[in-house]
């Protein structure tokens, strides 16, 4: 499965804190985006940084594999 | 002794710190600190709270290369991040960061870059509690 994690602004947003996807072959970030978009339209609008396990990856056709930790996050305001 | 970088949700003392920091090498001879507090209005409305959140084990990595990037571009002998991941009130203290030299200008630049880059990398939000209601904060002044 692949873990998608929501904090803050996007959390209140979609109202819930992750959800999970089959990792089927080919799979991509923007794949995940689409469907999420569809599930909950315009709760992503404010989605500015992705990471993949942690890393944050500017390209959304990044491939997932099963067991990978896909974060969609709002602009940071810590500090 | 604590570690360098920490997410947390108690107090932290800023003489603890400094005294960590100090205790890492003789020949620090200039010391830079930014203490990030909590303030009372934003926007021109008053803020009675602020709420953080964090994606925690991705925060905690960012701060650490972040430490790790300015002690290397700096030239810094020792450096600490310290972020509150609760619920404060005006007044309260928030972010500690603190950057060691051997002389003060690689201390402040140091200091400066690091809160500076927290703001644009470290993933975490803040939402301001008023009078009027709950509002995630978006942008980083």
């Amino acid at each position: 499965m692949i873990k998608v994690l929501f904090f803050g602004p996007v959390a209140d947003r979609i109202q819930t804190r992750e959800m999970s996807f089959e990792a089927t072959p080919g799979i991509t970030v923007s794949d995940i985006i689409a469907r999420i978009a569809a599930q909950h339209p315009g709760a992503l609008d404010m989605v500015s940084f992705i990471a993949v396990n942690q890393e944050q990856v500017q390209d959304r056709q990044t491939l997932l594999r099963d067991g990978d930790e896909v974060a969609l996050m709002a602009k940071f305001s810590g500090g | 002794m604590t570690t360098p970088v920490r997410i947390q949700q108690a107090d932290f003392s800023q003489d603890e710190e400094i005294a960590a920091l100090k205790a890492s090498s003789t020949r620090m001879g200039g010391i830079a600190t930014f203490l990030g507090c909590a303030r009372d209005f934003s926007d021109g409305r008053s803020v009675s709270e602020i709420s953080f959140e964090a994606y925690g084990s991705m925060a905690l990595a960012e701060m650490n290369k972040l430490r790790n990037e300015a002690i290397a571009r700096f030239g810094l002998l020792d450096a600490r991040i310290v972020h509150r991941v609760t619920t404060v009130q005006a007044g309260d203290n928030i972010v500690f960061i603190a950057a060691g030299a051997e002389h003060r200008a690689a201390a402040f630049d140091g200091c400066r870059w690091m809160i500076d880059e927290l703001k644009q990398r470290v993933p975490i939000w803040k939402k301001e509690i008023t009078p009027e209601g709950e509002a995630w904060v978006t942008q980083h002044p």
